[in-house]
């Protein structure tokens, strides 16, 4: 550490170089990555795909290598390996992202920011340029101690290599990485998907619907002011769920659910249970209104795309409805089918994906529409070759973590 | 019971903690006082992991969807840090920040009544939801901390009596938080691959939680390099903890925040 009170008087550029020299090289990179921005037009496509993005993270690792074991005591290379460039580079990746975290990433009217590219700051120059520098630093420190390995280094290397590797394999794998939507109806095949541009894509197998099952929780009860339709109490935010039996209170109206419908059908003045298709719930309240002893009982219905809803009255000021009802869980019942039709039985539920040959089949949407009566069932396929390489980066820094923890802990006054 | 109980519970732990504070301030006078706030804090603490405790059992669902559920979880944890630095280090003013901080994140819960609502959506629904959401708070917690340690050092250094010890406090908490903060991020990449089909998708709340580990990042690397350049420490561990606060309730009200699928739910 440099000591303050014989710290000698150095000029810029002078060796070893420090933060002025670090931050003057990345703020250099950043403005040419933003000259390039400007100076380039149209959007890049950075993308490399198999087996070009292996060959880059091979030739990667071994200029850094090289760099490493054949230049070790030149000037850049001292320096990229000493603290002031890794911070210098941190600081400005993290400029960069926080920009990204302000400037939404969708096309702008605005002139500076789409000249500049920062409403893609993913694939803008002066990212990748930044970054590279910032990978680099992180490289070849990881190689200086790997080379001096020591025990108590083992914390330092699965962070910092881990890091590397997740953040590597993550941008290079985007190349390779297949992201598929495919719709789905009842007692039909499947097997055009279309990806992220809407291209069409045939898959190597088919997805045959037996049914889509939605569950859902019991409707909310809400008390809205007749003129303007706004729930009225908190911001809307405490409404209870229906359940036959039970007492709420709202504002003044103490309410009792008498009776509560999941399905049902209107016959003449009331609610009696039905399963039609598009058959919405409905639940039979008694409304006291504490103030004046007065009770007033209806129907109520939130409707569907097939029935109009039906609210209930209470004076010239509030009304009750019921609210949609909200998914508690979708799946489908599905077969995957191969091209020598071999069929694969499942059920696809959300956080509940199914590995088929390499893909990855999850439960995305469904006709919100339609609700439960939906026969379409939205699956997204995901193809990403480098996610073990990926998942080796994050369980390493999983790993570095606790070491993290234990280090922390031993730090005490003396 | 679920939030409708909360004043009755929130201030008997409200009693309680001021009542230990005051016994606590008396103690620099009388020091065998401490004992007595020690056990107003812990009896306060226990009422409140009561409450939650209840709130979880009631709800049939874990009670971390909401931003004041969220507040609910720090005013849980800020105690036991408290605790633990206190029986480490012997600081009574760090035991004394932790319950005011604590005693203020319940006042705000007590003053915007919570929802009561018992659905969560389905992609909610995964074992990742509740170690994700657990591990990110306490990691907050501690950062918290760790920045009452740096606003004590900056005040320490006005005054002209700095001491080198304030600053291994604050590494010493920051080491914990950031092992927390990086578990409660890979959590997340892990959980997104189960749920959306992708680990990163630079999400505005994503952006701002690689940045809060970005801001640390540099705390971390600046302290091991320049263990004497204590003011600048002090600074950069200011401001990582404003990233912080942007990427927990900032977020909301940024132009980013509707294409996020991490705004709290607000009915």
């Amino acid at each position: 550490m440099s000591n303050n009170t014989t710290q000698i008087r150095r000029n810029l550029w002078d060796a070893p170089w420090g933060y002025v020299e670090s931050f003057f090289i990345g703020i250099g990179l950043m403005l040419t990555g933003f000259f390039l921005e400007i100076s380039s037009s149209g959007s890049l496509d950075f993308t490399v795909s198999y087996p070009y993005n292996l060959y880059f993270l091979l030739g990667y690792v071994g200029f850094l290598l090289i760099l490493y074991f054949g230049f070790r005591n030149t000037q850049v290379v001292r320096w990229l390996t000493k603290v002031p460039a890794s911070i210098s580079s941190i600081v400005l990746i993290t400029f960069l992202v926080m920009i990204m975290g302000i400037v939404p990433q969708i096309p702008s009217e605005n002139n500076i920011i789409t000249n500049l590219g920062l409403n893609k700051i993913t694939s803008n120059w002066a990212f990748l340029l930044v970054l590279f520098q910032f990978l680099t630093c992180l490289g070849l420190i990881t190689i200086k101690r790997i080379v001096q390995f020591k025990t108590e280094n083992i914390g330092f290397i699965l962070n910092h290599l881990g890091l590397f590797l997740a953040l590597v394999a993550g941008m290079l794998g985007t190349g390779d990485l297949q992201r598929l939507s495919l719709n789905t109806f009842e007692n039909k095949h499947s097997w055009v998907a279309t990806d992220i541009n809407n291209k069409e894509v045939e898959l190597p197998f088919a997805v045959y619907l037996n049914e889509f099952l939605i569950e859902e929780y019991n409707p909310k009860l809400a008390l809205i002011d007749n003129v303007s339709g706004e729930v009225v109490e908190n911001d809307g935010k405490n409404l209870y769920l229906i359940n036959k039996d039970e007492d709420y209170i709202y504002k003044n109206y103490q309410v009792n659910v008498e009776k509560f419908h999941t399905s049902s059908g209107r016959i003449g003045d009331r609610y009696m249970p039905v399963s039609d298709i598009g058959s919405p719930p409905s639940a039979y309240l008694s409304v006291k209104n504490i103030e004046n002893d007065s009770i007033v009982k209806g129907w109520i219905s939130c409707g569907s795309f097939a029935h109009p809803y039906q609210s209930l009255k209470l004076d010239s000021k509030y009304s009750f409805v019921m609210t949609i009802p909200e998914a508690k869980k979708f799946s489908s019942d599905i077969d995957i089918v191969s091209k020598e039709g071999d069929k694969t039985k499942t059920v696809l539920e959300v956080n509940k994906p199914y590995k088929y040959n390499g893909w990855k089949l999850y439960q995305l949407s469904y006709n919100e529409k339609m609700g439960k009566w939906s026969k379409l069932s939205v699956i997204e396929l995901v193809r990403d070759p480098w996610l073990p390489v990926i998942y080796t980066g994050i369980f390493m820094m999983i790993a570095g973590a606790f070491y993290m923890f234990w280090v922390g802990n031993k730090i005490t006054k003396n | 019971m679920t939030w409708i109980d909360f004043p009755l519970y929130s201030g008997i732990v409200f009693v309680l903690w001021v009542v230990g504070l005051v016994v606590l301030l008396i103690s620099y006078k009388k020091k065998p006082l401490i004992k007595v706030a020690n056990i107003l804090f812990a009896l306060g603490w226990v009422v409140l992991i009561v409450f939650v405790a209840k709130l979880w059992n009631e709800l049939d669902r874990p009670p971390m969807r909401t931003l004041g559920e969220t507040r609910l979880w720090y005013s849980t944890f800020l105690p036991l840090i408290g605790f633990v630095t206190y029986f480490r280090w012997k600081y009574k003013w760090f035991l004394g920040y932790s319950f005011i901080m604590a005693i203020v994140f319940l006042a705000i819960n007590y003053l915007n009544p919570e929802t009561y609502s018992k659905t969560l959506m389905p992609a909610l629904q995964s074992v990742w939801f509740v170690p994700h959401v657990l591990v990110y708070l306490f990691s907050y917690a501690v950062l918290a901390a760790s920045s009452i340690v740096a606003i004590k050092g900056w005040y320490d250094s006005y005054k002209g009596d700095f001491k080198l010890e304030t600053l291994k406090l604050a590494d010493n908490l920051v080491y914990i938080g950031f092992a927390f903060l990086t578990l409660g991020l890979l959590f997340g990449a892990l959980w997104a691959k189960e749920a959306w089909g992708h680990y990163w998708t630079w999400d505005p709340k994503e952006v701002w939680a690689f940045l809060t580990w970005m801001g640390y990042l540099i705390y971390i690397h600046y302290r091991h390099f320049h263990p004497q350049k204590t003011k600048q420490s002090l600074t950069i561990l200011a401001l990582a903890f404003v990233v912080l606060l942007v990427c927990w309730f900032g977020v909301n009200y940024l132009p980013v925040a509707n294409t996020s699928v991490h705004t709290y739910t607000q009915y």
